[in-house]
């Protein structure tokens, strides 16, 4: 009976606990959510009340209060720049290391050939690596071979760690895939080609889609690299936020902050769903 | 006969048409800079930012204080800033496996359809972008933030907590972000834990402390060893979350490493202290690597004694 009632008290606990851990998670998101609709411009922890001030003013469609204010935000057309910016290496970073993360993954796990092992340690590699190593490297490579820093090198340099990171989603939908479709499709003498077309693709797709979504939402939302590789003249958004960031805390940061969070749990949430998703 | 032999010719086609574009990709874009950086390390810094192409191992000498020359002296700073580092990238992973090792045990015991649910939320604020959730912080530690008004004002303080730019804050930011990486890999283990040896320890009378030390923690040690791994790597070279929440009290090597390239233009140094960060990480992964081999083995060992 006592041993009982310790499990239950144990259980109980448990409990708490597991919610604080979420409060922990999520608490400084939603503190950001609410800051971002309260009007006092000067103190944000004291509610003054509520406003879309910050993002009207963050796309234009109101002056800003003061210089200061304008001097963030600049203007509307700056910060679509940044985001079409975004948009556009987000796009086809995720898109090529989708390819060529999905052509690997095939590789290693439908054929054999001599070094697969450290193939698959390296493939790891990129992954593992500590951001600013990867920056620098790229950085000091990319001066080295004269290119000019700007949107190509940054998506160059996203597509080296996103495409092991598709391969590792990619792969774990192949691994646990049923191959007796495969086989009996090259028995009844279908191609490789024709076979992986008709058979393995349709069949892998929510992992190939997964991974295109969850590597597009890495790389929109990727700092470090892309802020040794993009060179002066280009920005985008998490590069324009970190210099909003330094230049002060502002009600506008927390109106593109939400904007941007609600943006990567959507696609991000979608990508975690399909990657997940049984035959 | 023939036939067979076109097939194998077709499959090494494929195969060499399917790797080709990664091993382009990471041999041009990956190795060789990882290398070139390897080199760097070893050249003189020119004027203005440039390199001079002669072989130069003081920047090491001023990193770690061997016999010196060419003008780079011994910088015991450096050497301290490499150690601070890796104290907080042991405080990150000690305190952020602290925090999830019950939440594995919490979230193991759910079903169904809450289960997933809460996998997803656990895993879903790793996609909230970096900045933003340093952000969150700065504006929960600030003088004026969230967490000092609420003190002050339900009369707990009379004047602002420092808790910004302090060693705490940093802790607090880092643990912040890198807590995804720990909770999946002790999810996984503890997933894995066959509760029938914990069940045939309690009743040969083990202690619950017992129970946890003799079965438990052995048996979740790889999902352990695999979150400490993943999170002491990108902790060990961050510099956000210090520049933000540590101001110029805190520097971490992340830091210095971002100077000597962006501000200092002293790019082999900076080469050097990266260089340095790189064979860390290659060092861990290969321990670890052999860690989990060789209990791998073992266990195999024992099962085939057991059979």
């Amino acid at each position: 009976m006592a041993k009982w009632r310790n499990a239950s008290v144990g259980a109980a606990a448990l409990n708490v606990y597991g919610i604080f851990f979420l409060v922990f998670l999520y608490s400084p998101l939603v503190l950001i959510f609410v800051y971002s609709f309260n009007a006092n411009p000067t103190n944000m922890a004291i509610w003054s009340g509520f406003t879309f001030d910050w993002y009207r003013t963050l796309f234009g469609m109101q002056p800003a209060a003061s210089a200061f204010d304008a001097a963030f935000t600049e203007s509307p057309d700056r910060i679509f720049q940044v985001v079409r910016n975004s948009l556009v290496v987000a796009l086809s970073a995720s898109f090529i290391s989708t390819v060529i993360g999905t052509a690997t993954a095939i590789a290693t796990s439908r054929y054999q050939f001599f070094g697969k092992q450290l193939y698959q340690a390296v493939l790891l590699l990129p992954m593992i690596m500590p951001d600013i190593v990867l920056g620098i490297a790229l950085l000091i490579f990319f001066v080295g071979a004269g290119l000019k820093l700007g949107l190509l090198t940054i998506v160059i340099g996203h597509c080296t760690f996103l495409s092991c990171y598709v391969y590792v989603v990619v792969t774990a939908r192949l691994v646990s895939m049923d191959t007796t479709l495969e086989k009996a499709s090259a028995d009844l003498g279908a191609g490789p080609l024709t076979t992986f077309r008709r058979i393995t693709l349709p069949l892998i797709m929510p992992g190939v889609v997964g991974g295109f979504l969850l590597a597009f939402i890495i790389s929109l939302d990727d700092v470090v690299i892309t802020y040794f590789i993009a060179g002066v003249d280009t920005q985008t958004l998490p590069l324009f936020i970190l210099a909003m960031m330094r230049r002060g805390i502002r009600p506008q940061i927390n109106a593109l902050a939400v904007l941007l969070i609600a943006f990567s749990f959507v696609v991000a949430s979608t990508g975690l769903y399909l990657r997940s998703k049984r035959n | 006969m023939s036939g067979h032999r076109t097939i194998e010719r077709e499959r090494t086609r494929s195969l060499a048409l399917l790797l080709s574009p990664i091993t382009l990709l990471l041999g041009i874009f990956f190795l060789i800079p990882l290398g070139i950086t390897i080199v760097y390390s070893f050249l003189e810094p020119g004027m203005y930012g440039g390199v001079v192409w002669s072989f130069f191992p003081y920047n090491y000498g001023r990193l770690f204080g061997w016999p010196i020359g060419g003008g780079e002296e011994f910088e015991p700073l450096y050497i301290q800033i490499l150690f601070n580092s890796l104290k907080y990238a042991v405080l990150t992973v000690i305190i952020s496996l602290v925090l999830c090792y019950p939440v594995a045990f919490w979230v193991s015991r759910m079903t169904g359809m809450v289960k997933n649910l809460m996998l997803f939320a656990i895993t879903l604020p790793f996609f909230a972008n970096l900045l933003i959730r340093i952000y969150a912080w700065l504006l929960l530690l600030r003088p004026t933030g969230t967490i000092n008004s609420a003190l002050i004002s339900l009369g707990f303080v009379d004047k602002p907590l420092n808790m910004m730019f302090t060693e705490f804050a940093v802790i607090v930011g880092m643990v912040y972000v890198f807590i995804p990486f720990m909770f999946l890999p002790i999810y996984a283990s503890v997933e894995r834990l066959d509760w029938s040896l914990v069940q045939a320890s309690q009743d040969l009378g083990a202690s619950p402390l017992q129970t946890f030390r003799r079965i438990i923690l052995p048996l979740t040690a790889p999902g352990i060893l695999g979150g400490s791994t993943i999170v002491f790597i990108p902790a060990l070279g961050n510099f956000i979350v210090p520049s933000f929440l540590g101001g110029s009290k805190v520097q971490l090597i992340g830091n210095v490493i971002e100077r000597q390239f962006l501000q200092a233009r002293n790019w082999p140094f900076g080469s050097t202290l990266s260089t340095v960060i790189m064979g860390s990480v290659m060092t861990i992964v290969l321990l670890y690597a052999l860690g989990t081999r060789s209990s791998f083995s073992r266990s195999a060992r024992k099962g085939a004694g057991n059979g």
